[in-house]
């Protein structure tokens, strides 16, 4: 199952947390900038997964584990970067390593659907929005849809997404999907 | 006052760059004054910025109540927030979730679908299983909901409700299974239904087989990839059960290999028929061989594509399963592996490392080290470089004062292009070499020559945090781990000069030379607290027989025990140095000279000036060493002093010298010993470890107490005998070496070229040995610069002309072919041949352990280590982070609705009406005690701080603390509801009074004291 999915900029400063397991929330902080500080140095060209962070990788698990034995416990870190921000997703092994850089890229397509070429700016005004869409795709640590017309519609069911604020928008040119958002902003 | 909404909050911030602190704290003053508000609007707005800021590490569980309020909101759009603060703040401690089970209950059964939505998705974020059961029978319904989306989301909803509940699964198992039957049933549906069985499924696997007919169904029709790899990876915990379901498995697996375009689809079912164990299958007619080289080829193509760093590191993933079972097939795909070794990425290194760890065996086992040796070596470069370029001698890698840990992080990593290992990394790569060659008792190793040179480089190369750190660091796990690895290496050449006698010598020397370097090179990164020079000085100590120089090792060792050297380490070696004392003066044969007499004494002064200071050293252990063998020596010097020498054989040596000290240190050999084998040692009858040794210790112990010991400061004397010599034996390297050689490229062409990660001064010394080794090889071409006129032949065939033909003595006796072809097949001066090495027959002492051992022994630990061993035990017990422990489900039998014993479904509806009743009369007491409280809080007026708070919530006001109070009683008296009830006291003392016989929790002993307190306050 997903553990926790966490979006945050190139600075390192949330936009979304959302823990599927209860967590204090100094630790949670920890957390992020532990993986913050394991992504944001990574080689052009590197894969999308991240080796734990001590703060996982301390409480007992082993990457040459058997398999069968260790399934509750998060092994894998998945990211990906988009322009300004970072998605991150944290799973145990029954997830699929691929799979789950699909499912960012399936959460990212369905933000820009309902904002309309999507920027960072989008999601730090409408966090709201940002977590009633992700709540469409993953319930409770599971996945329940991956297509994205429903994934939209079941936010637009929620009622209106609101729009950025005119004034806001200067410079946010962040349109563009598969990786290169290119917010030349700020 | 002056509103802000969630949009001012935000530019507000990025409007105050800089002081953004104090703006916060600011904000959340003002949040704190709007939520308590009675405008419902403000509130919600008040709570959003509450999340936003949540977010941001600001503490939001004091609000916990007011998110409860805003949820039971009638507006849709201030309930979603409210639930959102609900699945962003809530923890399993927070109070109000008990209130908060009604209003659950209520929204579950809205008849929006939006609203009834948002309790479906917060129940997961906080369930607890009270709650679970009381939601479970308004949750139910809404399986056969009209709306997809409520139905997709009540199975997952129940699947968690199940992880703490398990009781859950009894009811709703057989309605999800009908849905997933249903093939009418909407696809997001039944999808979300396999990724719940699917996360069951690893548990109770045996559960789930009857439903392998209609998974099957899915998996061959439905199309849809997402599924379709939940549905393998399902299958892969069901095919050990049912071996059948593999020959049913096989030409869809393998159809979808050879066929999807989706490249995660592929891997998922290479990966399933790895974990299905369809490989290992003893089923001959399957072709199991064949499957596993169709996987190994598409894993090795995944590694091969170009620029597509996830599938290398997905099949390198893979690769570490099939290891486990089939480790010679992946030995076959050594090329490719190995170059992810050298990957820039650290993921996919990490990974590498794993595998090679698994794959490792007597052929490849040089060349594998080699290489991550090189790496090492490489990065240490980069290391060096760094240092000229920063004025600070600090290791870059090293945390720097005045920084966060990830800030230092990103220095280290960001200051150059070279790979710059991070220490973590590094030092777990020398674990895993220590562990590829010590594996299985050494039987990978054919070298141990080239073993001991390793180790040697190793200790070189090893992140050794400064001894001045390792005492004030705060972070003490981080800096043990570093400590570890370098006392590792340490450990593992102890090891081999016991275990392996035909390689003590070298183990000596290197020990030798390691210790001599620490105190006479100053770019040697070993201080005296280093954990690898006790071990070594151990060697040093117990072998001193086989030291080049004992006189320099003896040196070394005395400068050792000087100067802020941790007690532990002194102690290894306080215990060396009368052993290579005793060895150097203990000689019996020779006389009693006037020479030898003033050598020794003056050996004896030296060493007796030395452990003189120790003897008041604040540690015991210390002390007491040093206090014995400084006796011991004056003793000894005593009788060297009235052994009058002469030059002839009438004078022995005296017999305190000759017999006495060495008698304490030789004896029968130590061997290694098995872990645990002390364990079976029998505990003597008569031995009481209560009784006093000496009953008069304390006062022995007070009266020794300080006698003004001066510490002995640095004279002549010192400055004479421990200033460092200039140059000693074995770091003589010849000066060709130091031109430039460090730095050069590898120019071989042989991935062993020991150049590249040895250094100079180790390889020089190898070469030498070599030279000595095939000096009398006619066949062995020494490198070109000491090949002179003469070859070995000419000159054996000169030394042998002058006599008499003799037979034997024809070189041709000395051919091996083996050693010669390899000789002539490699590099004669790089490559030094393993064949020649296999035949040393090299013995390596096994474990020893006791002859009476039962069961409880471990035969031999070393090979027991290798891959599982340390985790096994490691997994029990404690809980990772993230960790949702499902293992309650674990238990829980599906199929066994009848025979164990049942819960009556009706019956437990009874009981959640009953409870429903219960609920409402504990609301209604709340809401008049809470009117009572606020009564009293009017009434207090001014001096209402003086309540005590509970210490968790520092902050709160006491309104707030009431509030505590009230919930806790409402927690309790569900528990004693019967008894509350019938006594209908509203007056909350009596209440508390009700409770307090019920308590379970010392911590609800301070809530129940604030709600005594405030009728205190008012008493007064």
């Amino acid at each position: 199952m997903i553990n926790a999915v966490l979006v945050f900029n190139n600075a390192g400063q949330p936009r979304l947390t959302k823990f599927y397991t209860q967590l204090e929330t100094s630790v949670q902080q920890r957390l992020i900038s532990e993986i913050f500080a394991l992504v944001s140095h990574r080689p052009t060209g590197s894969c999308n997964f991240l080796p734990l962070p001590p703060l996982l990788a301390s409480s007992g698990t082993s990457s040459s584990s058997s398999p069968h034995e260790h399934n509750d416990i998060p092994s894998l870190v998945t990211y990906r970067h988009y322009a300004t921000l970072y998605f991150i997703i944290i799973s145990t092994a029954t997830e699929s390593p691929l799979a789950l850089i699909d499912l960012i890229q399936v959460y990212v397509e369905a933000l820009d659907r309902l904002f309309e070429n999507v920027c960072e700016l989008d999601l730090i005004f409408n966090f709201e929005t940002l977590h009633a869409c992700l709540a469409e795709i993953i319930v409770g640590g599971v996945v329940v849809e991956t297509q994205l017309e429903r994934v939209v519609e079941g936010v637009k069911s929620q009622g209106r997404v609101a729009k950025r604020p005119v004034n806001e928008s200067r410079g946010v040119a962040l349109g563009g999907m598969g990786g290169n958002f290119g917010w030349a902003g700020r | 006052m002056f509103e802000k909404s969630l949009y001012d909050l935000i530019r507000g911030l990025r409007n105050h760059k800089g002081n953004e602190k104090e703006y916060i704290q600011n904000s959340l003053k003002e949040c704190r004054a709007e939520i308590r508000g009675q405008d419902m609007d403000l509130k919600a707005t008040a709570l959003l910025k509450l999340v936003y800021l949540e977010m941001f590490g600001h503490d939001m569980s004091w609000a916990s109540f007011h998110v409860l309020e805003v949820m039971s909101s009638a507006k849709y759009l201030q309930k979603r927030v409210g639930y959102l603060g609900a699945v962003q703040s809530f923890r399993p401690d927070t109070e109000v979730l008990m209130l908060a089970t009604n209003l659950l209950k209520k929204d579950l059964t809205s008849t929006s679908v939006t609203t009834m939505t948002l309790p479906i998705i917060t129940l997961p974020h906080v369930i607890t299983p009270s709650l679970a059961m009381s939601v479970l029978s308004d949750l139910l319904p809404r399986l056969t909901h009209s709306h997809p989306a409520i139905r997709k989301k009540t199975i997952v909803t129940l699947y968690r409700l199940a992880l703490v509940y398990p009781e859950t699964l009894r009811p709703a198992w057989p309605k999800i299974k009908e849905r997933l039957m249903d093939e009418s049933e909407d696809s997001s549906v039944t999808a979300a239904i396999v990724n719940v069985v699917c996360e069951l499924g690893w548990r109770r696997p045996s559960d789930f087989l009857p439903l392998a007919p209609r998974l099957f169904e899915l998996l061959v029709d439905s199309g849809n990839n997402w599924m379709a790899i939940k549905l393998i990876k399902l299958f892969a915990t069901l095919t050990p059960l049912e071996p059948r379901l593999v020959r049913k498995l096989l030409p869809p697996l393998t159809s979808i290999i050879r066929t999807t375009p989706a490249m995660s689809l592929l891997y998922e079912c290479i990966n399933g028929i790895i974990q299905g164990g369809i490989l290992d299958s003893g089923d001959d007619s399957v072709g199991g061989e064949e499957i596993a080289t169709l996987c190994v080829t598409k894993l090795r193509g995944m590694i091969m594509v170009e620029g597509d760093a996830n599938l290398k590191y997905v099949a390198l993933l893979a690769f570490n399963k099939i290891v486990l079972t089939h480790p010679y097939l992946v030995a076959q795909q050594e090329d490719v592996i190995m170059e992810c070794i050298d990957s820039p990425d650290i993921s996919i290194r990490l990974r590498a490392l794993d595998l090679v760890v698994g794959m490792v065996n007597s052929d490849n086992l040089m060349s594998i080290v080699g290489r991550l040796m090189r790496q090492l070596k490489n990065s240490r470069s980069a290391t060096a470089e760094e240092l000229n370029h920063r004025p600070a001698p600090i290791e870059p890698s090293a945390d720097s004062d005045d920084e966060s840990p990830e800030a230092a992080i990103k220095n280290a990593k960001g200051a150059s292009d070279a790979p710059l290992l991070p220490d973590d990394y590094k030092v777990d790569v020398i674990t895993r070499i220590l562990e590829m060659c010590s594996g299985s008792n050494y039987g990978n190793l054919v070298d141990f020559d080239w073993y001991i040179d390793i180790l040697t480089q190793l200790v070189r190369t090893a992140p050794i945090p400064d001894a001045t750190s390792s005492t004030s660091n705060p972070e003490p796990g981080q800096n043990d781990l570093k400590v570890d690895v370098s006392e590792k290496i340490g450990d593992e050449l102890r090891n081999v000069a016991v275990k392996v006698k035909a390689v003590r010598l070298q183990a000596a020397r290197a020990a030798e030379t390691i210790l001599v370097s620490t105190y006479n090179d100053s770019s040697s990164n070993l201080t005296s607290g280093s954990g690898i020079l006790r071990p070594i000085a151990w060697i040093a100590g117990e072998y001193a027989s086989y030291l080049a120089s004992p006189e320099g090792t003896l040196t070394a060792l005395l400068q050792l025990t000087k100067g802020a050297t941790p007690p532990e380490s002194l102690i290894f070696y306080l215990q060396a140095l009368p052993k290579i004392f005793s060895m150097m003066a203990g000689d019996e044969q020779l006389a009693w000279t006037p020479e030898r007499k003033t050598m020794i004494s003056l050996l004896m002064a030296r060493v007796i000036h030395a452990l003189e200071p120790l003897a008041i050293h604040p540690d015991l252990e210390v002390q007491e060493r040093a206090v014995e063998f400084s006796e011991l020596l004056k003793l000894a010097a005593e009788a060297a002093t009235g052994q009058e020498p002469s030059q002839d054989d009438a004078q022995d040596a005296p017999l305190l010298l000759t017999q006495a000290i060495p008698s304490l240190f030789i004896g029968l050999e130590l061997n290694s010993v098995a872990v645990g084998a002390q364990k079976n040692v029998p505990i003597p009858s008569n031995l009481d470890l209560n009784q006093p040794i000496n009953a008069n210790l304390s006062n022995l112990l007070k009266a020794v107490e300080f006698s003004g010991f001066d510490a002995v400061d640095e004279d002549e004397f010192e400055i004479y005998y421990h200033k460092p010599e200039a140059q000693s034996q074995s770091v003589a390297e010849p000066a060709t070496n130091r031109l430039g050689a460090a730095e050069e490229p590898v120019h071989s062409y042989q991935q062993g070229g020991e150049e590249s990660y040895l250094d100079p001064d180790i390889v020089a010394r190898r070469r030498a040995e070599r030279l000595e080794r095939n000096k009398d090889d006619p066949f062995y071409i020494p490198p070109s610069d000491r090949s002179g006129g003469s070859t070995p032949l000419h000159n054996i065939l000169q030394s042998n002309n002058g006599t008499d033909m003799d037979i034997d003595a024809i070189p041709i006796m000395q051919l091996d072919l083996g050693k010669t072809a390899a000789n002539k097949a490699g590099q004669p001066s790089t490559k030094r041949p393993s064949a020649s090495k296999a035949r040393q027959r090299i013995q390596v002492a096994a474990d020893e352990t006791l002859a009476t051992s039962g069961t409880s022994t471990p035969r031999n630990d070393d090979s027991e280590n290798s891959l599982e061993g340390h985790q096994r035990p490691k997994a029990k017990g404690k809980h990772s982070l993230l960790q949702v422990d499902s293992s309650h489900i674990g238990a829980f039998s599906l199929e066994g609705d009848g025979s164990s014993e049942p819960i009556d479904y009706e019956r437990q509806q009874r009981e959640e009406a009953e409870m429903a009743k219960a609920m409402k009369e504990v609301e209604r007491l709340r809401l008049e005690m809470q009117r009572a409280s606020e009564r009293i809080e009017a009434a207090k007026g001014v001096e209402g701080t003086v309540v005590k708070k509970k210490k968790k919530k520092p902050k709160v006001v006491e309104h707030e603390g009431e509030e505590d109070g009230s919930v806790a009683v409402v927690k309790k008296k569900k528990k004693s509801k019967k008894s509350v009830i019938d006594d209908g006291s509203l007056d909350p003392e009596a209440a508390a009074d009700v409770v307090k016989p019920k308590k379970k929790k010392k911590k609800k002993a301070k809530i129940d004291e604030g709600i005594v307190d405030p009728e205190g306050v008012v008493d007064s």
